[in-house]
């Protein structure tokens, strides 16, 4: 490795993969630093539950031979991942955060695992979620929630928590989420890094824990969208077996990318932010007036790198929420609801107040929400018929402190992630900047099947903003090997 | 502006719809039962919501449900 690299933790996985490629960097040492970097600052940071040190070393090592040997299989080949605890790997404990799975040791890979190890990436080890991906940061459960790498006194947002922080810490080079109403993209606003919720369909979810069969999505969290875009092109493809698999042709996400937005239509969702939040959660909903002003600098941004955008209007944004969570509730509660009645004492406080409540929805609550769903989806296709991506709000304020998040903020505040759970569209949150030191971030949805334009937009912002560069100051707080 | 939060169910009306879920208070726990009773406020909105009551009239009989099946071709 060339003194002149530096951390290789620092790399993007698109750029670690490219020094690998050139004999540049060993995927041995590469994978020494990631798991020295755990070593040192993870006690701080709680991303990990599990790191598979040997089995990392291990698998390093064969990446690294097969390599020598001219058998490189791909632009992930000996780059270090980490998957969040709901994903099934054959042999290693998955506990999903729970005491009810604490000792369960699945006899099957995730599709998803199987396929990013077939590219050559390599497991750090399985990284704290939230209970059952919906539980929230619960600090009576075996596994400490994870941190924010930018402030550790704050919230990373969850589900796919461990992961986010873990890519925002550079204690990984990208890692996989799944998202039911948010769980990628909210941790990834709030780390300061990319997340990606595909096309319902388009990434296999068999062999990861489930937490609402018609709204649960798997996809990767990362550094930068190129990255987002590298893991995609592995991730993406039918799975017969996933009942939800979309047999749909995959194009060259990479090749999608570029630096300029000409003849890109986006329409801007403003009013989710600007007026519903307020009007339908209260003032604890108002989004910050920085956020407000990066929001409409990074509109600027987009136009500036030729795209023409015009003001959208949808239905009211609890219109979107409260239809997924209804159809979450309810089949989450389905899920759990023999574990409910017969042990209920294992669940942790947040998972069991939140999910219980779907005990008390009607069948008639949920098929009023499957038929609103039908609208919100026809609405959603007729917005996108003359544009090509929709961009919208994420998080609108800074990463609150960990120690005060209830069990009700699901039901209490705003949250913008949702519309794309319930329509099932692809949906990218990208950072916009910063607030009292911490991130924040929109949202860039677009067609069905159509993540290729939404890579597009978000890696032609990402360049134009530059804060790809920017790191948590815990992420520099070590001098690499 | 937001409408104002409904109150939780009370605690007749909870125990008797534990019963029907099948859920065990004794099992349960009072302090996770008060929790969850509490919870019970959020039920009203996310009826209405879902029925788009606050805009006016209750959807058309014939507006059909989204349908999530993959056909198998051929």
């Amino acid at each position: 490795m060339p003194a002149s690299m530096g951390d290789p933790t620092r790399l993007s996985a698109a750029a670690a993969g490219r020094a690998i490629a050139a004999g540049e960097l060993s995927p041995v040492a590469l994978t020494e630093a990631y798991l020295d970097r755990i070593a040192a600052l993870d006690g701080e940071l709680h991303s990990y539950v599990l790191v598979l040190r040997d089995e990392a070393l291990a698998a390093a090592g064969d990446a690294e031979a097969e390599i020598r040997a001219g058998r490189r299989r791909g632009p992930l080949h000996g780059v270090p991942i980490g998957l969040k605890d709901i994903y099934w790997t054959k042999g290693i404990r998955t506990t999903a955060g729970s005491r009810v799975y604490l000792d369960h040791v699945p006899q099957e890979d995730a599709e998803t695992w199987v396929r990013l190890r077939a590219a050559g990436a390599i497991l750090l080890g399985k990284q704290e979620t939230h209970e059952f991906a919906i539980g929230g940061p619960d600090f009576t459960l075996p596994f400490p929630p994870a941190r924010n790498p930018w402030n550790t006194a704050h919230y990373p947002a969850g589900s796919s928590s461990g992961t986010a922080a873990a890519v925002g810490a550079h204690l990984c080079a990208a890692g996989m989420g799944s998202d039911t109403g948010g769980s990628i993209r909210g941790p990834a606003a709030y780390c300061g890094i990319v997340g990606l919720k595909p096309t319902y369909g388009r990434v296999s979810r068999r062999g990861v824990f489930p937490l609402s069969y018609t709204l649960d999505h798997c996809g990767p969290l990362t550094r930068t969208v190129e990255d987002c875009a590298l893991m995609l092109q592995v991730l993406a493809g039918h799975d017969p077996p996933d009942p939800a698999s979309a047999d749909v042709p995959v194009p060259d996400y990479a090749a999608a990318l570029s630096a300029r937005l000409d003849s890109v239509r986006i329409g801007v969702v403003r009013h989710w932010h600007e007026r519903d939040a307020v009007a339908e959660f209260g003032a604890d909903s108002t989004p910050t007036p920085t956020y407000l002003a990066a929001f409409d600098t990074a509109c600027r941004t987009l136009e500036s790198l030729g795209a023409r955008i015009a003001d959208v209007t949808l239905s009211p944004l609890i219109d979107y929420l409260d239809a997924n969570r209804v159809i979450m509730l309810a089949e989450a509660y389905a899920l759990h609801e023999h574990d409910f009645q017969e042990r209920p004492h294992l669940f942790g406080r947040h998972v069991f107040a939140r999910i219980g409540v779907g005990a008390f929805l009607s069948a008639a609550d949920y098929v009023e929400a499957v038929r609103q769903r039908r609208e919100l989806c026809e609405e959603m296709a007729g917005a996108l018929r003359d544009i090509d991506v929709l961009v919208c709000a994420n998080a609108t304020g800074p990463a609150p402190l960990i120690d005060g998040i209830g069990p009700w903020g699901l039901f209490e505040r705003a949250s913008y992630t949702a519309p794309c759970n319930v329509t099932g569209l692809p949906a990218l949150s990208v950072p916009i900047g910063l607030e009292d030191g911490l991130p924040l971030a929109f949202q860039i949805a677009g067609k069905p099947f159509d993540e290729a334009a939404v890579l597009r937009v978000g890696h032609a912002f990402e360049q134009a903003s530059g804060f790809s560069a920017r790191q948590p100051a815990l992420a520099a707080s070590l001098p690499g090997r | 502006m937001a409408e104002p939060m409904a109150e939780p169910l009370s605690r007749e009306r909870f125990l008797f719809l534990c019963q029907g879920a099948g859920l065990d208070p004794a099992k349960i726990g009072e302090e996770r039962c008060e929790e969850l009773r509490e919870g019970t406020r959020f039920l009203p909105r996310l009826r209405d919501s879902v029925r788009r009551r606050r805009a006016g009239q209750p959807r058309e009989r014939a507006a059909e449900p989204a349908h999530i099946f993959v056909h198998p071709k051929g």
